[in-house]
């Protein structure tokens, strides 16, 4: 594996699958996100339960704006096609493509953090606290878990892009690129349905 | 395992990894999707129990697809990909129909 420290001229077709270990990420990342299927289903049918729970403090209807919701929306939606672009600059050993669309991806992951804080600060104001109503402690630690993981996101692909300036495209970095994809696909996945169940279902009723 | 491969055709290579078309007909459609869902809630003058049932089979198509496309689900190799996401789903939903019984019936 440490001998295979290539220039990208001479990478594998598919560098992140190159090597055993670079398998081995991937499937493993696969099983990781298999829990986090389960953490955030768990999460969903809390908040599912509880969302109508709510003795005093606005209620989801009172309380969301759709219009940052769809901004927040269209926003990530955006950075989990960039983040797959970036995927594309990888399988053709485009080292300051996939740095370029990894960092627009962070910018957004990073706007999108913003709008969340605006937000739940805006909400907090409006009385809904974490410990207002069942509704708002499940809302809170359901998106709230999101945001953590959108957080995480970001701070893990920066490091990614930082430790690609220094060693470049090989088989080593590559599976990282490739896992982080997964991964920042995975919250954009959640995201749809924290908009349709918390959000666009919170307006229904 | 690429040993095999020629190194100097990497250039002009159309192997499996078709470029960004299918990727950016995703995103296209993610977008529709969504606009279709934000639109149903905003405009529409629908019945509460349509529009749950609508809002939810949008989500499923738009995650459906984000991971055949997005995450690569189609592209070979995929079986434990797909099984233990299958697996992970399968538990979260039997939490959920848990939770749902307990807490409704």
């Amino acid at each position: 594996m440490s001998s295979v420290h290539d220039t990208a001229g001479r990478l594998p077709a598919e560098p992140e699958k190159a090597t055993l270990e670079g398998r081995n990420k991937i499937l493993g990342f696969w099983l990781f996100l298999a829990a986090e299927v389960v953490l955030f289903g768990t999460l969903f049918a809390s908040f599912i339960t509880l969302r109508n729970q709510v003795p005093e403090g606005p209620t989801a209807d009172e309380l969301f704006k759709l219009s940052t919701v769809a901004i927040s929306t269209f926003i990530l939606l955006t950075s989990s096609l960039t983040s797959v672009l970036g995927t594309i600059s990888l399988h053709r050993h485009n080292l300051s493509g996939l740095l370029g669309w990894m960092t627009v991806t962070v910018l957004l992951g990073l706007a999108f953090l913003g709008l969340e804080v605006y937000e739940f600060v805006e909400y907090v104001h409006e009385g809904h606290q974490f410990t207002s109503s069942a509704f708002a402690t499940s809302f809170y630690t359901l998106v709230g878990f999101h945001g953590a993981h959108v957080l995480f996101g970001v701070l893990w692909i920066t490091t990614l892009i930082l430790q690609a300036f220094r060693k470049g495209l090989t088989v080593v970095t590559a599976p990282k690129f490739y896992v982080a994809g997964l991964y920042w696909h995975f919250i954009d996945v959640v995201w749809v349905f924290i908009f349709t169940i918390v959000y666009l279902m919170g307006k229904v009723g | 395992m690429s040993a095999h491969q020629d190194p100097s055709s990497a250039e002009g290579r159309q192997y499996r990894h078709e470029g960004p078309r299918n990727h950016y007909i995703t995103f296209i459609l993610s977008i529709l999707l969504t606009i279709f869902a934000f639109a149903a809630v905003i405009y529409g003058d629908l019945d509460r129990g349509f529009v749950l049932w609508f809002l939810s089979i949008l989500a499923i198509v738009q995650a459906v697809f984000q991971v055949v496309y997005w995450m690569h689900m189609k592209d070979r190799g995929h079986a434990y990909a797909i099984l233990y996401i299958s697996m992970g789903a399968l538990i979260a939903l039997t939490a959920f129909a848990a939770a749902a019984f307990w807490m409704w019936w």
